[in-house]
């Protein structure tokens, strides 16, 4: 068990520096760099950038060094534990980033729990019911949620917000409460608001959830052990839940792992619409700016987050189904 | 793909010639009708503002201040109101009323790209010299007085006696030479001198004569400083401080991150505390107003969190030398607050639910009837202020594409753009992206700006003209079409295509605009492609003379001679252009680049003469510029005259001293012309 | 889905046929059926799958009619026309069938900035089926001007019908959702294919040869999908050179989408690979002498060849939505293109949603398709093993 995490954590380390390199390539793709950004935010407002300034610039900010030099100067600065500066914020990486990415996990792992507990439920009720009304309209629904393009359904959501309750528009906290310090009013403000982001994107992952718990509970159900405990007499309730039930949320483990780089990443769009001051807007605006080392770091910690989620639920699934223990040893 | 498999028709073709005509009457019945309603509805208002008392005789007599500071004024922190404002304050009439004390502004920007909207709302502005509120006459700001002397080879800038910097220290002529000598003068904070600071290419100087007394000194006549100083060029106030330029600097404040003053060690070890790149870095970002809230002002209110967190937070001044006729030192409201809106839909969706009380940045013209249909639910109203500049949209011809050479022809071909001026239904655009509140029209600003040339300039080569422009293409070369209907080139190659380079995300859509030209020029023969880029590509690409057709805006280009970024090819560095080439021969005073055409060049040459002649003469050369750029067409105008980019304005019901239209320019970092100190919470 | 207790597959547990047992000829069928047969019958007992399945044949008839669908050009812009509502259809003139709509005036109203439109009960227009209208060419040969519905005089009168009304520039939604939906499931294709090329191969080797090949492999994987794919969607499509051409544009669109898409395909396969190695069937194969290619193709292959069709077509929904979710971006397609990205893009603000709503119709053939998909390929993987249970 041991020399599995072991083995599991190794190649996990290694993922996180491939993630690494290649955003970093992805961040240089585009031709340019942060100063023909900048040089261009500067004309489209009239003021002119001339060319001694921008090689300054280039200079100062070490953009005219080549692709190599530029990444291993910033592998150092992360291994000392500084991100470096963003180019577009003029302020250390981490400071920019600051909350942000706790706010992009909190609403990730909201959406998480939501396609869970609405997922789960549904889909032990479409097994249970199978070919009943109740079983095709649980599964209508849970794929509506899959096939409505989410940011459309953020937009409309959030204009229906402000026309029908004129609730505050976008954002995750009411504006008195966005720059306090934490505290518990600050929590529950947060949790007031966070409801309708973890909807819209927990939405398509429902559907997901709802499927595989309806084919998972389907076979278990089809097993002896579950007509040998019905006709034992236990009650219908304990029959499922007690054993099938458990058996079916194994692989919910592994769903972890697929579905948090999916929720994270569907974030990023949905967060722009919502205006959510989560990492996506951020991240969205660093590309397009072709701030270095600000883009590189959030799609590094996308990664790592991801990665580590994916080692969570490996570990778990590990832990949960012996099975599996003993195919991989 | 809606070019696959499809064959374009020629006999719809000219049943849809038929239709448009029809169309275009209709059309232009209805706009007519529409134009006068839109006057009546009450959303384009009179142009108002308030003014600068210069009378010393009119000048208040006892001073007044927010509670706020008179509360620390008793706890002995602050000096005395009179003390902080100085024996010249600046007095500004307010426009209706006078106002009361207290309250928050709150605003939406975008991100710290956004700096221009500090400074349009909250800077003052800090000009040494600025527009009254028409945008037409330079008058006394930040300065008391201006004189001209040695036949405009020199001007005396007399300084507010007793004016403070927000940190109480004095405002001196000392602050102007050290920013000549220590900053600007300084090769490694501006590499580049300013051309502002020249005259005919030569560079001027600034010396102090006494405290409160600064000459700015020119080797030639440059009648042109009081229009340069007042307009957001790099001599207009702190706005630019951050690239090294402005004309003055705190120096008390600024001297110790300089190394002439601070050791070199001491500097060195404050800049790795502080993890700057370089002093050169730390020096800029420090004398940054959007970004350090240290940096001693002179604007009504000062930044207090900076632009690069989620809330851009600005307070009263407490040393501004602001003040109203009844004495009481301006502003009236006490703070700024500006949230980040993570795009634009969600700025506009807050604006719409009333969450801003005063925005005119970033709002969409596209919105206004959920604008105007949600007024009296968010307790705002909305305003229209359209530019005075002739092209809220326009579109540039590269006279220097040189990549395929028979294009490069027909550019240089004035028939040529004159043809494909008539081919465009501006009408249509109007309605469709402008909702009727623009103006068809050539590139020559509003008829009441100063150097328009004359209104029969207004419509020269700036109508639909579909069967003209056919004549005009037929007869230059371009008789013969393919099967469908397009030109063929004159070297035999096949179809004649051009293509337009286009901007998306902006305020005015010119991608969607391009493509409904596309359309239009299909009637007059020509095959358009829209290309829309990045808009740092759209410069590396105009800079390469890579770019044919370039679609933007000329706003600015109403003040001709501070902002001719638009009229003529003046910058590298734009992400539209008439001509690199042409930049680089300007610049370089023929030693680089490819001279110009005889009528371009004639304009470029009658723009560099008026920086050094008096005003009438100069005012008599702006016109014959404009008249040229009409006739030439070197830039097509499509709409002009609009509020699209910065003109629709969201203003709550409880604020006061509004004015009912304001002129809206760069220049007067509109609000900023209409005092924003001076507005106030009536409640 | 579930098995049909009464067509019992498994030849060990059925009874024994006897002449006179009743559901004699039924065995018999299904002895003798073939591996598709049975698929196909299973697949029958699906109602759902059947129903989406024709769907997405539906869907498909349109791409290849969209011309004759579409009967206004979609790039046709009029400002007169712009964000008008849907028109009213009347479908009975008097007693008779004869479907017709009123002509509609428009203009904006002073004060509230709105286009308002009304009908003019004078002037009915009568739809006509299989009218004139603009010329096009069936599957790029043969012209025509014939499209489903027009009105009379094609162009040449200043009306037209708008079933779905227009949009900012006065385009006709429907004919835009016509040719928008011609591409979005074409890219769909496409992009599938590759995905499916990629995912074939790359799992086949991971699965069939194990070892080295199998961790490299599984490790990239890995790492693929730990990558946000908005990022990396943006760093590819912001490399693309600019001055390629929409339809250029359009393929390499394609392309970096099943960049990332080929990873499930992959698991799949390999998975499929890795079970089937063992298999008595494959080790014979192996044993009378078969090479190794000949063992892969002409045995192993074909047994799961439903499997794959089954996760390619759950494949494609992710590929519609992603195309529409780039072209959102700013990243896919863009104007002149047309595409329910684009058509969706143009949608997402403040003034569709409150004032012009209808120009968030093309979510529905979106979200129509996606499901079909989605049911059809749950369909087919179900019925993919029909020796399965």
């Amino acid at each position: 068990m041991l020399a599995y995490i072991g083995r599991r954590a190794i190649l996990a380390i290694f993922t996180v520096w491939a993630i690494s390199v290649l955003a970093f390539a992805i961040i240089q793709l585009p031709p340019g760099d942060y100063v023909t950004s900048y040089i261009a935010q500067m004309a489209s407002m009239g003021s002119v950038v001339s060319d001694e300034e921008a090689q300054n610039l280039r200079i100062q900010y070490g953009l005219g060094q080549p692709m190599y030099v530029q990444y291993l100067k910033w592998m150092r600065l992360i291994v000392q534990g500084n991100f470096g500066m963003s180019m577009e914020w003029r302020r250390p990486v981490t400071e920019v980033i600051g909350e942000r990415l706790w706010l992009t996990v909190v609403v990730s792992v909201a959406a998480l729990i939501l396609t869970w507990v609405l997922g789960l439920p549904i889909g032990i009720y479409s097994a249970v019911r199978q070919y009943s009304v109740g079983d095709y309209v649980a599964t209508f629904v849970g794929f509506i949620g899959l096939a409505v393009p989410n940011f459309l359904l953020a937009l409309v959501l959030l204009y229906l917000g402000f026309v029908m309750f004129n609730a505050h528009i976008g954002g995750l906290f009411s504006p008195e409460l966005q720059d306090a310090p934490w505290s518990a009013a600050r929590v529950w403000d947060l949790l007031q608001h966070l409801p309708i982001p973890a909807l819209i994107l927990g939405l398509a992952g429902t559907a997901q959830q709802i499927r595989i718990m309806r084919a998972n509970l389907l076979d278990e159900l089809r097993k002896p052990y579950v007509v040998t405990a019905r006709s034992k007499g236990l009650s219908e309730a304990r029959v499922i839940l007690k054993y099938p039930v458990r058996v079916a949320l194994n692989p919910f483990a592994s769903t972890i792992g697929y579905t948090l780089p999916y929720i994270v990443s569907g974030s990023i769009i949905v967060s722009v619409v919502l205006g959510l001051p989560t990492v996506g807007p951020l991240l969205l605006k660093a590309l397009i700016a072709q701030d270095m080392f600000l883009a590189g770091t959030i799609v590094l910690l996308l990664g790592v987050m991801t990665v580590i989620g994916t080692l969570i639920s490996d570990i778990l699934l590990v832990w949960i189904d012996p099975r599996i223990r003993l195919e991989e040893t | 793909m809606t070019d696959l498999g499809r064959t374009p028709r020629t006999r719809q073709r000219r049943s849809r010639i038929v239709m448009a005509l029809g169309v275009g009457l209709l059309t232009t019945v209805l706009a007519a009708g529409a134009l006068a309603q839109m006057a009546k509805s009450g959303l384009i208002g009179k142009l108002e503002g308030p003014e600068v008392v210069t009378d010393p005789a009119k000048f208040p007599k006892t001073f007044n201040e927010a509670p706020q500071l008179a509360a620390l004024v008793k706890a002995g922190r602050l000096p005395a109101v009179a003390e902080r404002v100085g024996q010249d304050p600046l007095v500004i009439k307010p426009l209706h009323e006078i106002g009361k004390y207290g309250g928050t502004w709150r605003g939406g920007f975008t991100g710290p790209a956004d700096f221009w909207n500090g400074f349009r709302c909250c800077s003052g502005p800090d000009h040494l010299m600025f527009w009254d509120y028409t945008g037409d006459k330079a008058v006394p700001n930040i300065a008391r007085g201006l004189e001209m002397q040695d036949g405009g080879r020199a001007w005396l800038l007399h300084l507010r006696r007793g004016m403070k910097w927000s940190d109480g220290k004095p405002f001196t002529a000392d602050d102007f030479v050290f920013w000549f000598e220590d900053i600007y003068r300084n090769k490694d904070l501006v590499p580049t001198p300013s051309a502002a600071m020249a005259i005919n290419g030569k560079q001027g100087t600034i010396e102090k004569v006494d405290t409160h007394t600064v000459r700015f000194k020119f080797p030639e006549p440059y009648f042109m400083l009081p229009d340069v100083l007042a307009g957001s060029t790099d001599l207009g106030g702190q706005w630019s401080a951050y690239r090294g330029l402005g004309g003055f600097a705190p120096a008390h404040y600024l001297k110790q991150f300089h190394p002439k003053y601070a050791g070199e060690a001491e500097l060195d070890r404050k800049v790795k505390e502080a993890k700057f790149d370089s002093w050169v870095r730390m020096f800029l970002a420090k004398n940054d107003w959007a970004l350090n809230p240290d940096l001693p002002v002179l604007s009504p209110w000062k930044t207090v969190t900076p632009i690069n967190t989620p809330t851009w937070t600005l307070e009263r001044n407490p040393y501004s030398v602001f003040v109203d006729t009844a004495g009481n030192q301006l502003p009236y409201i006490d703070r700024v607050v500006l949230t980040l809106g993570e795009n634009l839909e969600v700025i506009n969706l807050r604006a719409i639910a009333g969450e801003y009380d005063f925005q005119q940045r970033h709002i969409d013209l596209g919105k206004l009837p959920v604008f105007i249909e949600n007024q009296a639910k968010g307790g705002y109203k909305v305003y229209l202020d359209p530019g005075d500049y002739g092209g809220d949209m326009i579109i540039k011809f590269n006279l220097n594409y040189d990549a395929d050479p028979e294009i490069g022809k027909w550019f240089n071909t004035a028939d040529f753009r004159r043809a494909l001026a008539l081919g465009i239904d501006r009408d249509q655009i109007n309605e469709t992206f402008w909702l009727g509140t623009g103006t068809p029209s050539s590139v020559v600003p509003a008829d009441s700006n100063k150097y328009n040339p004359g209104p029969q300039y207004r419509k020269l080569w700036a109508t639909l003209d579909v069967k003209k422009a056919n004549e005009m293409l037929d007869k230059i070369g371009l008789a013969k079409k393919d099967a469908q209907g397009y030109r063929l080139r004159s070297d035999g190659k096949g179809r004649l295509r051009i293509e337009i380079m286009t901007l998306g995300g902006q305020f005015v859509q010119y991608t969607q605009i391009s493509e409904m030209i596309r359309e239009q020029w299909k009637k007059i023969g020509i095959d358009l492609t829209v290309q829309e880029v990045e808009r740092s590509l759209a410069l590396k690409r105009t800079a390469a003379n890579e770019q044919q057709l370039g679609a933007w805006n000329n706003d600015g280009s109403e003040h001709l001679f501070t902002f001719p970024l638009h009229v003529f090819p003046f910058e590298l560095a734009a992400v539209a252009s008439s001509g690199p080439l042409y930049v680089k021969w300007f610049h370089s005073a023929g030693a680089q680049g490819k001279e110009p055409e005889p009528r371009m060049k004639e304009l470029m040459e009658k723009w560099k003469k008026a920086f050094g002649v008096p005003e009438k003469e100069r005012i008599q050369l702006g016109k014959e510029i404009w008249k040229i750029a009409a006739e030439e067409v070197y830039i097509i105008g499509v709409i002009g005259m609009g509020p699209a980019s910065m003109g629709v304005r969201v203003v709550k019901n409880n604020m006061g001293n509004i004015p009912s239209r304001q002129y809206n320019s760069p220049d007067g970092k509109t609000p900023g012309i209409s005092r924003p100190a001076t507005f106030f919470y009536k409640k | 889905m579930t098995a049909e207790p009464e067509v019992a597959l498994d030849p060990a547990s059925a009874p024994l046929p006897g002449p006179s047992s009743v559901g004699d000829a039924r065995e018999q069928r299904v002895y003798v059926a073939s591996q598709w047969q049975l698929m196909w019958w299973r697949f029958r007992k699906h109602k759902i799958a059947v129903v989406s399945g024709l769907v997405v044949i539906a869907f498909y008839a349109g791409v290849l009619g969209a011309d004759f669908l579409a009967y206004a050009d979609p790039d046709a812009s009029e400002a007169q026309r712009s964000l008008m509502p849907p028109q009213r259809v009347y479908w009975f003139d008097g007693w008779r069938f004869g479907p017709y709509v009123y002509a509609v005036k428009g203009a904006r109203d002073p004060q509230s900035f709105k286009r308002v439109y009304r009908a003019d009960p004078s002037q009915k227009i009568p739809i006509r089926f299989f009218a004139e209208g603009f010329e096009y060419r069936v599957l790029g040969l043969i012209p025509t001007s014939r499209h489903l519905i027009g009105v009379d005089g094609g162009l040449d009168a200043g009306q037209t019908v708008f079933l779905l009304g227009t949009d900012v520039q006065g385009r006709d939604l429907w004919s835009r959702l016509m040719y928008g939906t011609r591409i979005s499931l074409t890219i769909g294709l496409f992009g599938v294919t590759v995905s499916l090329v990629l995912g074939v191969v790359l799992g086949g080797l991971s699965g069939f040869y194990g070892g080295v090949a199998d961790t490299v492999i599984q490790r990239t994987i890995e790492i693929l999908r730990s990558i946000p794919t908005i990022p990396l969607w943006m760093g590819l499509a912001a490399a693309l050179p600019r001055e390629w051409s929409v339809l250029q544009v359009y393929f390499a669109i394609t392309i970096i989408i099943s960049l990332l898409g080929w990873t499930d395909l992959a698991r799949v396969v390999r998975g499929r690979f890795l079970a089937m190695r063992e298999e008595d069937f494959v080790v014979s194969a192996r044993l009378v002498g078969c090479s190794q290619m000949r063992t892969i193709f002409v045995h192993m292959v074909p047994s799961f060849m439903s499997h794959i069709i089954a996760a390619t077509t759950l494949a494609l929904p992710a590929m519609i939505i992603s195309e529409t979710a780039l072209s959102f971006l700013g990243l896919g397609l863009r104007p002149p293109a047309i595409s329910w990205g684009v058509l969706l893009q143009q949608a997402q603000n403040v003034q569709t949603v409150a004032i012009s709503p209808w120009l968030m119709l093309p979510a529905v053939p979106v979200i129509i398709a996606v499901m079909a998909f989605n049911f059809l390929g749950d369909g087919l993987r179900d019925a993919a093993d029909p020796y399965g249970r």
